[in-house]
This record gives C-alpha cells, structure tokens and sequence, in this order.
C-alpha cells in the first residue's frame, strides 16, 4: 500500500481506498497537510472543547469565589473597585468611628438608598460586635438603619440629628464637603463586600460573575454531555437493531422515531421539564428524548447501506450471529458518523438547557447556570451590560466549540466533499 | 431573482420603519418641547418620592408634573404587565381586573386619588348610615343615575346587580365574594326608589372601607345578568363610572373613552389605552421609547430606579404595596414546636433582605400590619430585635437542637409567581438560618398550583413564602386571613374555625373584639394587642414591604386639587384612577 | 367569519387545487407514493397526540388551583372536575381527546374565562404566522444566496466567512439576539419600535387578524406601515438565526453538485459558471434543500415560542409558554396538536414536492 505522505493526490477512488485503511490517528496527524484550513479548526475548537471540559471538572480554576455567595456590592462594574465608605458626623459628635457606638443600642444611621453603604457599615458592626464578644464585653454595636434618597439628604440629615452618622461613598462625598461645612467626615470603613474589585463585574445580589460563569460551566457540561450519551446508549442500538432487523419492528419504530424528529424539540422538552419539574435531572431527561430521533436515523440508514456489503455476507455465511455481526462489523463503521452527530449533539443540548433555564422551565432558579444568568441579567439589560454579556458569550463559545468540532471532523471523515 | 425581491422588501421595511418611528415620536417630541423645566430641575423630580406625608416639593418640580387648568385632551396609553383575568365585580378578584372595574364603574363610595384614607362618596349620596345594632347599614344614590348606555340605576337594579356577588360569585374562577362579600353582607335589598340596605350578619366597623371596594360596583345588567357570570364581556362596556371601556383586544390592549352619561366632571383626556406586555422589561423600553406614556405594575424596583436617570421621564415611588412573608405552620412538626417558631423569627435580617436583593428600595416590615393603618405596630421588632443568633440558638437549644443535632427544616417557595426576586429571598434566608450553625434547611421549589394548593391544605408545608395586597385597606384584611378558618395555611385555626392546640385563644379573641369595635382609639388599643399576640405566637413572619413605581413621560399630569398629583394620585388602593389624568398639550 | 376558517381557506384551496392536479396527472408510482405518504400522516399525529396527552396527564399541580389560589372550596373545584370531564377513567379521556383531535375540537381553556380554544388559537394563529412568514423568507433568501455562494467559491474567503457566520449565528441563543437587537435598534438608535404587533394609537380593523392583510383591504395605510416596522425586529432575528442552517446545507448541496459529472460536461462544453449554476447545480441542489425545509419547520416553531416570549408578540408560542404556567392542560393540549398538525401537514407537502421533482424518490 503506497504511504498516503508520498504520493500526489490520485483519482477519487484510488484515494478513498487507501483513506479507509489509514488508521484514524494517523489521518489526524497529517491532517494538516492534507486538510488546511478544516484541520486547524478541529484542532482549534478541540482545544476550546478541552479548556471548557477542565473548567468544568476544576471550577475553581476559574472561580474565585463562592457562586453563590454575595461577595461584593451589586452591580459592580467589571474590574471596578468600589468606593470606599465613609462616616458623615457632626463635628461636636462624641464618637469617631463605629468603634465608639458600642453599648449605645441602636444608633440611627442614614445611608443612601440603593448604595452598598448599607450593607458595609452593617458588616463592620458586626465585626466589631465579634470582636467585642471575644475580648469579653457584653457590649454590641447596633445600627438603626434609615433609608434616605440622596446623598444631599443623608448630609441634612445627620445635620439636624435626625439620625446620629450618615455613611456614604467617599468619593461622592469629598466634592460636596466644601459646601457642607457643618458636617465632617470620618473613616474609612471598609465592610466585608469592600475593597475588592471582581473581572467580570457582580450581579443583581453582589455574586461574582465570573465565578458563577465558571461553575455554570459545570451544569452546562453537565446537562449536554448527558443527555446526549443517554441518547446515544439508547438510539445507536435501536438504529443498528432496527437496520439489521428491518421488517415491521423496523417500520414501526421509524415511524415513531420520525414522528418524534418531526416535532419541534424545544417544545417537546418544556412539556416534559415542566412536567417532572424543576431539577437538572429531569433537564437532562427532557433532552435526550429529544435526540434519540438523530442518533436512530443515522445509525439506522448506514446500518442499511452496510448491510447489504460483501463481508456481512461472508460473516453470515460462516454463522456467525446477529449481534456480532452488528458489533464487530457494521457498529464500527458508524463510530466516525455517531462521533459527529455527538459533538453537534453536546452543543445544541447545551443551548437547549440554556433556552429552557431562561424560560424559567429548568433549574432550581439558584443553580449557577448560564440561561438563569440571561434570564436575570435580562431584568437589568441598560444598567449592567455585563449581566447578559458574558453569559450568552460564553453559551455562544461552548456551542461553537463543539459544533466546530463536529463540523471539522465531518470535512475529514467525508472525503467526497474533499475534491477542488 | 427572488433574492433581489426579498432584498427590495427588506429595504422598504426598513423605510417604513423609518417614516413610522417619526410619526410615534411626533406626541413625545411635542412633550419635550414644551416641558418648561430644564433639565435639572426634571431629574429632580424624577427622584422626589411623594409619601402622603411629604408635601415639600420645589416649585418648579411641582410644575412639570401638574397639569395647566385645562387640560390637553389627547390620549394616554398605560403600560401594564398584569394579564386581565375577570371583568364581572361579581367575580374579579386581581388589581388588574379591579382597576378597569373601578374606571368605567363606580362603587357607592370611593377613595379620593392620592390619599391615605379620604373616603367620598361615590354613587351615593351622603355616607351610609348604620342601625343602632349595626347590623344594618343604609345609604342612598344619587338622582338620575344611568349606565353608560342610558339606562337608569335605580336602587332595585342596584339591590339585584349587587347581589350578584353574594349569590353567583361561587360559581366563579376568583370568587370574590366568598372573601369581600358573603362574609360580611347577608343580603341587600332596596328600601325604595333610591335608598339601599344591607343587612349584615355582625356589626363591623370597617363597612365603608368595604363599600368601596370594587367588588360592590352595580354591574350593567345588559352586560351583567343577573344570574350568571359575565367574566370575559365584549365591549362596549358602560358602567355608572367616568369612563366606557370601547375596545378590548385580549392580552393586548384595552380602551376607554369618557362616559357622556356620568354624573360628574369628564376627564381631561379623550381615551386612555391600557397595553400589556409580557415583562416588565419590555414595558420599560416602551416608555423609554415613547410607545407608551405611563408605565405602571409591575414595573419593578430595578427598572424605576434606571428609568429615573433618563430625561423626559418621571419615576416616582407608591408607598404601601404589596408584603412579602413566611407562613409558619403551626400544626406540623419542626414548626409546631414554639421554640421552633422564635428561632426563625430571631433569625430573620430583614436589612440584609432589603438591601443585597432590591438595594435598600423596600423597607423591612415588622408587623403583618404594615406601617400607617391604625394600631399597627412594631411587634416583631420589639419581641425578637433580629438578627440575634444568640437568641435564635438559645431557642433551639431549648427545643432540643444542637450542632450535633441539627433542625432539620424544610422551606418551600415558588419560584415564578413572585418574580425571581423570591429565589434570591430564600437564597439569602437559607443562608441566615444556618448561620445560627444549628439548622440545616431543605429547600424546595413549586409551581404555583400546586404549590398554593398545598400551603392553604395546610398539611405539607412547615414554612413557605407567601406575598399580600389589602383587599380593603383596614387591618382586618391583613390579620384575619392569617388567623381564621385555616389562617391560610398557618393553621392557627382549624378549617372549621376552632383554635388549634397549643395556640393563645386571645388571637381569636381579639380578632372578633377588634372588627365590631367602632371607637377607633378603643380599637387602635385591640388591635395593638393583637399584633403583640401575633408575633408570640409567630402566626406568620412579616419580610417586608414592596412599594409600587410608576413612571411616566414629561407632558402627563396628575390632578393638582387632589393629593400627590406627582405620583399621579395613587392611593390608597393600587388601582389608577384614569380620570385624573390630563396633558398639558401634547 | 372565524380566522382559522380563513387562514385554512387561503393557504388550504390552491394546495388543495394543486393536489388533485398532481393526482391525476401524475403517474401511478407518484399516485401510490402520494396515497402512502398522505396515509402514513395519521398515524404521526396519532402518535403525538398520545405522547402529548399523556406528557400532560401526569404533570404535577392541577389548572383549578392554579386559578382558584387559596380561595378555592371543595365545592367549587368538585364542579370545575365535572365540568370538563376530568373525573372520567384516563382511557375514557384519552379517547375523547383523540376524537377531538380528528374532528379538530379543541375544547374550551381551563382558565380564566375558559373560552373555546379555537378562538383563542384563532387569535394567536395569525400572529404566529405573520412572523414566521416573512422570517422563513429572510432565512432561505440569506442562507441560499450566501450558501450558494460559498458552495461555488470553495476555501475562498467568502466561503469560510460564510461557514463562520452560519455556525456562529446557530451557536447564539436566539433570545440573546433578540435581546440585543431590542435594545441596540429600538432604543439606542430608535429606529424600530420593540414590541408588540402595532402601534396602538392606529385604529385598525381585524378580520383576518393577519395585519397586513387587514390593513391592506381596509387600505389603512398607517397601520400598514406600522405593522411593517413592528414585524422587523422579530423577523430579523428568527431569520437571521434560521439563515444559517439553510446557509450550510446550501452550501453542502451546492458542493456535491458541482462535484457531479454533468456540471463537469456542462463545463467542458464551454458553458459559463453562471450557468451552470443557475440551470444545473442550483436545481438540483435544492431537492434536498427542499426536503430539509420541511424538517426545519420544526426548528422555525422552537424559535418562534423564544422569539414571541422576547418581543411580546401575541401568538402561538407565548401562548403555549403561559398556559403551560398556568397548568391549563386543555390549551397546552391544543396548542402542541396544533403543532404536530402544523408540522406533519408541511412534512407532507414538502414530501409530495420533493416527489415532484426527484423522480427517483417513489414507492
């Protein structure tokens, strides 16, 4: 046999001769000779497909933090830090710092409504109320909350000693001191949410984007990698037995398959997810009905055009039985066009969950999952473009990656499309 | 050949387009032309919020949202995102339903736009009258009352529409009857050509607050039969109210025009749309857009807030809405146990709620009474002053719980039918019981169906999340669905009515004392018991308080003679009264 | 006069027309091809039906509680049951409901004011339709032309360019698209309105609940050019994503076409390339490409429930997405019957035109 490397590229039978004895791996490596432009893309979306399946694995590669703890102030901008917080008191206050509210009870404070303000200077409280605690001291600092409008407002509040202190951002403050002489500023403060700024920004209840994207990966993964083995496990053999077999087995059961194949997915999936309600099993359920109907029909029609081959007829000739016919024969002549349709699969199994967990049908609405994420972010598209952002680019890259795959590995295994 | 037809057809779309979207500008561009405000002082409005306390506003901010004398005419299209689900008083049961109710009929009595509690009179003449044992209450209509159509609203018409809903209300989906109407009213019958009685089974105080609810409006009988259900009616609708409801497209607009048989002023615009959209996102962009003119329920916290940046618009903030809290099961088990029910209640930071899932916009609420009814109070403030762990452990202990020994504590929530804020209520909750170190919280999720079914069977659910808006605003309507006959799932009574075991009889008690007492200081005093009662007992632990947002463009007004005209005269009822709309102009 | 009526009338006549000519022209294996093929539609539907009954039989939470809430007595929910025959044995439901699918009786909604589903879906109906119309045009004009193309200028730019849109326009979640472009044409630039059918100031009368049509036959201009600017959007975005499924088959057809040895005659007899596309390989590629619109049919219907539940558009698929919420399991039976009439009735005449054109294909 002439080594595929040497020689020119020779008429069009000759070559998918020799193509179908070169071993897989071989074809791969010198794919790049051969292939161009496709070979780069499978390599490239191989390589992606990879990077998404560790991320899913280690989510903490990616994922700094807890997804779904709030750790930062809501809507932070991606790569901000936020402000740091500062007291606003009268000048002849006899305190300095939350330090020296302590066993004072609870000690009116106004904070602008909408700022993190609230939830930092209620955090150090606590701090040094645990402080406290440990040192000894039965004594507490305790906060009033008082929720005002405006920065202008909480200043004119802490003037007229409707509330003891005011906290707000220094940076909104600072400017507006020269005209409020009556009020001085103390601190900074800096609560357990401060100081720290998050790549990818925080959302609607101050969880990290980023983490929550990484770890979404997982259910993501999850969800598309499952159900399209379960359809896998369960439409291969039905194809090859329904194939092999023929007859009314055969004809029943394509029609169904057919009826199935026929109807429009995405519905077909919200029945079922709504009916077994939500839980990511019963997502992952809800998807592989769908896409038994693929892997039948293809498995079947090859199961068909195969069968009919001269070395079927010999093996069946020399006795040997139904089933090892089916393996050792035909099931390895489908491998490359089941590893396409699987890799096509993953990807529109994945954008399915996505669409089901936006329209509220999948998940347990906490679950750190792309879709929720678009659905949420959704809510607050002109105030924080990064909610919806990263999340469906990161649907949109998955996606790709795996139907690049699949579409790169079918300009290989299909050499009639070879030609020019 | 077919490509450059489609690409032909493409290119006119977009000019349509183009020649459309100026002709939808043309009303708003108007409006911001004529605006005589700057810029600043109009953001200064957006964020002024208009209590039924505050009165100072800026001379200049009061000018853009308050009509000249006259008003413009033109239409006004409201947004909304609440799907009609009634149309008959007899049954309609959902603000939604209520507000169109409310615009092209009118109960006897009504409340004035824009107050707290300012009750007029509506079709009536005079307020209504109570015998010496309060079981009858009389009131008289106005002479020369019609329908919209013409037809003359005598008391007998009234007697039998309004009878309606004691009668037929059962055989509907929403049974308004069976809360606001059975319960209260034995039967109504005309005593002559204008006067009305009711005779009611108990004295209650609070009969007015009830006669001017929506679901005491006198329905059309050529519309309304009287006895059947007319729930999704055709239009043209008349009612004895300002306004004629002339369309209804269904899930998508409905329209109204001024009723030239009502017996008072006519509005000051010549028809009101009311569109409805599928979320509140898209209603926001509408009114950005100038699709629309008002954007209303339920525009939520997030979109008011963004909204109120954008120039040309008005977004102002509606005490008093809707409350949010966990029904605590009193008959299963972890919940049954007292101590149980005070370790949850020590546990709940009401502040973190407020800020981390709406940024501060709601106020924690510390009562089931909410701030501003009579009597109402702080009960569960004082009795638990959450978050106190320490507390919440002691509690624990006592009911035999421990680190090693964890409650194990099932809560339930729906995930859609409160947005999707709810998730991240119960998120933050889980979170705070089991900081305690002692419980371990199993949460599960429901579809609203079955998920309602089950809380109010009162069998399967130890704590669940529930949200309340007043059928009539008086306390009554906020403690006692709570406390009789099941209490909504807290099972503080049984179906039947008896008290549950274990539970203080004083709930009830006092229940009974606090609707017949007519004195109000006297009644302030029960009802203040009450509360304390309540919160002993953990029947339910109030969350908080949402507000309502409304936000609409430069050149809409409210009625300046009434109260608040800067929030449009919402209030006391979350229903928008469309008559005191008016433009200046455009 | 009932707009389903009319909608089945209009696309229902000339198919029906076209049938019978084919019929009675056609030759006896296209004759047996059409009877099998149209035969074989009953038991699809058949087979759906059942699946959708069933799906929806067991699912959780009952439409009266939904409805009723916590003010629902037993009374009440007792009368509702009876009312629409939900206390009967499951096979006594279950046959009822295939009766009615086949006399094409829907019932009425268990909600609400539980009206006749036939009017509801005849309302919704026409929306759906007048959206995925026009954004099944834009997806074939687009794909085909930027797939052909591709098919023709292979390893050009164009042609990877073009993989890359149609693979990358796929891998979008539609409502994402929709979202962006909601927010980038409709507010930023404001060049579009960005929901709804029709501005609601336009009066307009509706007979068809077809905009287009009604305002052309009533002549209202304004509202036409109305419903024109509201259809935009939508269009574009369930266009657009369709665009690129057709984009690559196009594309695959086209190359094997070209590959084929009559193209090569047509070549070395000296005819020009655009030609030979046009006349032999466009053709013949598009047999297949034929075919596979009737499978995508089934795509067009997922993207149109997410695009409706996007843009608020009124039809079939925020319909189907709300009652699903609400539980009430006769609408949500009837809308995915509906579907699956919608989808085999296409299926088949998809078939019987592929059978038209490719004589190979009958049996």
């Amino acid at each position: 046999m002439p080594d595929p490397v040497l020689t020119e590229l020779p008429e069009e039978e000759e070559w998918q001769v020799d193509l179908g004895q070169v071993g897989l791996f071989r074809r791969v490596l010198n794919g790049r000779k051969w292939y161009g432009v496709d070979w780069w893309m499978v390599v490239i979306s191989s390589a992606m497909v990879v990077f998404f399946i560790v991320i899913a694995f280690f989510p903490g590669l990616l994922a700094t933090y807890d997804p779904l703890e709030q750790v930062g102030p809501r809507f932070l901008p991606p790569g901000e830090t936020p402000d740091a917080e500062v007291l606003v008191l009268r000048p002849d206050s006899p305190f300095e710092s939350l330090e020296d509210l302590a066993g004072l009870g609870r000690v009116p404070t106004a904070v602008v409504q909408g700022a993190p303000s609230s939830e930092d200077v209620r955090s150090e409280a606590d701090r040094i109320s645990d402080e406290l605690d440990e040192a000894g001291s039965d004594d507490q600092v305790g906060l009033r909350i008082v929720r005002v409008e405006t920065i202008e407002d909480m200043i004119a509040a802490v003037q007229t000693g409707e509330v003891e202190l005011g906290v707000g951002s220094s940076a909104e403050l600072e400017p507006l001191l020269a005209d409020n002489p009556e009020v001085i500023i103390a601190g900074p403060i800096t609560g357990e949410k401060g100081g720290k700024s998050f790549p990818l920004g925080t959302n609607q209840i101050g969880q990290d984007v980023l983490s929550r994207l990484a770890w979404g990966a997982r259910v993501a993964l999850t969800i598309g990698f499952t159900a399209s083995l379960f359809s896998l496990f369960i439409g291969v053999p039905l194809g090859l037995l329904a194939g092999y077999t023929g007859g009314k087995f055969d004809r029943g059961l394509t029609l169904i398959m057919d009826s199935l194949y026929a109807f429009p997915g995405l519905i077909l999936a919200i029945a079922i997810a709504a009916v077994l309600g939500p839980s990511i099993v019963n997502v992952i359920v809800a998807i592989a009905v769908l896409y038994i109907p693929t892997y039948y029909r293809i498995v079947r029609g090859q199961t068909l055009s195969t069968k009919q081959g001269l070395h079927v007829e010999a093996a069946r000739s020399i006795g040997a039985t139904k089933t090892s016919i089916m393996r050792s024969y035909i099931f390895p002549l489908v491998i490359p066009s089941v590893a396409i349709i699987f890799s096509v699969n993953i990807a529109d199994a994945i954008l399915t969950g996505a669409a089901l967990s936006f329209l509220g049908l999948g998940l347990p609405p906490t679950t750190p999952d792309w879709g929720i994420d678009l659905a949420r972010g959704q809510e607050f598209i002109q105030r924080a473009w990064w909610l919806i952002t990263f999340p469906g680019i990161a649907v949109m890259l998955v996606v790709l990656a795996f139907t690049m795959l699949g579409e790169g590995l079918m300009e290989i295994f299909n050499p009639k499309l070879r030609k020019q | 050949m077919t490509k450059k037809l489609l690409l032909v057809i493409f290119a006119l779309a977009l000019v349509a387009a183009a020649c459309d979207s100026s002709s939808d500008d043309t009303t708003t561009t108007a409006a911001a032309e004529e605006t005589t405000t700057t810029a600043a002082t109009a953001e200064e409005t957006t964020t002024t919020a208009a209590t039924a306390e505050e009165t100072t506003t800026t001379a200049a901010a009061a000018e853009a949202a308050v009509c000249p004398s006259e008003s413009g005419g033109g239409t006004v299209i409201i947004g909304t995102t609440d799907a009609i689900a009634s149309l008959d008083p007899a049954d309609a049961y959902s603000t939604r339903d209520w507000e169109i109710l409310r615009n092209f009929g009118e109960p006897l009595l009504k409340w004035v736009p824009g107050s707290g509690d300012e009750l007029v009179e509506g079709i009536a003449e005079g307020m209504p009258t109570p015998s010496e044992d309060g079981l009858t209450w009389t009131i008289t209509l106005r002479e020369g009352l019609t329908f919209g159509d013409g037809t003359p609203l005598t008391a007998d018409i009234a007697a039998a529409q309004l009878t309606r809903l004691l009668t037929i209300s059962e055989t509907g989906p929403n049974q308004v009857g069976l809360t606001l109407g059975n319960p209260y009213v034995d039967s109504i019958e005309a005593v002559d050509d204008v006067t009305l009685q009711f005779n009611l089974p108990a004295p209650i105080a609070f009969f007015p607050q009830l006669l001017a609810s929506a679901a005491y409006i006198p329905a059309n009988p050529a519309t309304y039969p009287e006895g059947e259900l007319n729930i999704f009616p055709d239009a043209p609708l008349t009612g004895p109210g300002p306004w004629i409801v002339t369309e209804i497209v269904p899930d998508e607009t409905v329209t109204l025009e001024p009723n030239p048989n009502y017996y008072g002023d006519a509005p000051g615009v010549d028809k009101i749309i009311v569109r409805q959209f599928a979320d509140p996102q898209s209603m926001a962009l509408a009114v950005q857009s100038g699709e629309i003119d008002v954007a209303w329920r339920i525009l939520g916290a997030e979109l008011a807030v963004e909204l109120a940046d954008v120039d040309g618009l008005n977004s102002v903030v509606v005490p008093a809405g809707p409350i949010r809290y966990l029904i605590i099961n009193h008959v299963l088990e972890p919940t049954n146990d007292p101590n149980v029910r005070k370790a949850i209640a020590s546990v709940i930071d009401r502040d973190e709620l407020s800020d981390v899932i709406f940024g501060g916009a709601v106020d924690p609420l510390f009562s089931q009474v909410p701030p501003g009814f009579l009597g109402a109070n702080e009960a569960f403030d004082e009795l638990y002053a959450s978050p106190d762990l320490d507390e919440a452990r002691a509690y624990l202990e006592a009911a035999g719980y421990s680190e090693d020994n964890k409650l194990q504590l099932p809560v339930w929530y729906p995930p859609e039918h409160y947005g999707a804020t709810t998730a991240d209520g119960v998120l933050l909750v889980v979170q705070q019981l089991e900081a305690t170190g002692m419980i371990e919280v199993d949460v599960q999720a429901q579809e609203w169906g079955t998920y309602i079914g089950a809380v109010v069977g009162g069998e399967e659910y130890p704590v669940s999340v529930l949200g309340w808006f007043f059928d009539f605003p008086d306390p009554e309507n906020y403690l006692q669905p709570f406390i009789e006959n099941g209490g909504i799932g807290t099972m503080v009574t049984s179906k039947e009515g008896d008290i549950s075991p274990g539970v203080d009889p004083a709930l009830l008690e006092l229940l009974t004392a606090s609707r017949a007492e007519t004195d109000t200081a006297a009644r302030a005093e029960i009802l203040d018991e009450l509360q304390n009662v309540y919160a002993e007992e953990v029947v339910t632990v109030p969350l908080w308080i949402e507000p309502e947002y409304i936000v609409y463009r430069d050149g809409i007004c409210g009625d300046a003679s009434l109260p608040n005209p800067e929030s449009l005269n919402i209030g006391p009822t979350m229903e928008f009264v469309y008559s005191v709309l008016g433009t200046d102009g455009s | 006069m009932h707009p389903l009526l009319l909608i089945f009338l209009i696309f229902g006549i000339p198919a029906l027309i076209g049938l019978v000519y084919v019929y009675s022209r056609g030759s006896s294996g296209l004759r047996t091809y059409m009877t099998t093929r149209i035969a074989l539609t009953i038991p699809m539907i058949l087979i759906l039906a059942t699946v959708v009954f069933f799906v929806m039989r067991i699912l959780p939470g009952d439409p009266i509680d939904s409805t009723l809430g916590p003010k629902g007595t037993a009374e009440i929910k007792e009368r509702f049951a009876e009312q629409h025959g939900l206390n009967d044995p499951i096979f006594v439901q279950y046959g009822r409901f295939v009766g009615n699918v086949f006399t094409l009786d829907f019932g009425n909604s268990l909600i609400q004011s539980q009206r006749p589903i036939v009017d509801e879906l005849g309302e919704r109906l026409p929306a759906t339709l007048e959206m995925i119309i026009p954004a099944t045009l834009l997806a074939l004009g687009l794909g085909i032309f930027l797939g052909t193309r591709a098919g023709i200028r292979r390893k050009s730019a164009s042609d990877y360019g073009s993989r890359i849109f149609s693979v990358m326009i796929y891998a979008m979640p539609i409502f994402w698209l929709g979202l962006l472009f909601q927010l980038i044409f409709g507010v930023w630039l404001g060049w579009t309105p960005i929901a709804g059918r029709i501005d609601p100031q336009i009066p307009l009368e509706r007979t068809t609940n077809l905009l287009i049509v009604d305002s052309i036959i009533t002549l209202n201009w304004a509202a036409l050019r109305s419903v024109l600017a509201h259809l935009i959007l939508p269009t574009l975005t369930l266009g657009l994503v369709l665009s690129g499924v057709f984009l690559r088959l196009t594309r695959i057809n086209v190359i094997e076409t070209n590959q084929e040895e009559y193209v090569a005659a047509a070549r070395a007899r000296g005819i020009s390339q655009g030609t030979i596309t046009r006349r032999y390989a466009l053709q013949n590629a598009m047999i297949p490409v034929i075919t596979l619109i009737g499978l995508q049919v089934a795509i067009l219907l997922a993207g149109a429930v997410l695009t409706e539940t996007v843009f608020a558009w009124p039809g079939m698929g925020r319909y189907l997405i709300q009652r699903i919420l609400s539980r009430d399991f006769t609408a949500v039976q009837s809308v995915i019957v509906f579907f699956a009439l919608f989808v085999a009735v296409i299926s088949l005449a998809v078939d019987i035109l592929y059978s038209l054109l490719d004589p190979r294909v009958r049996y």
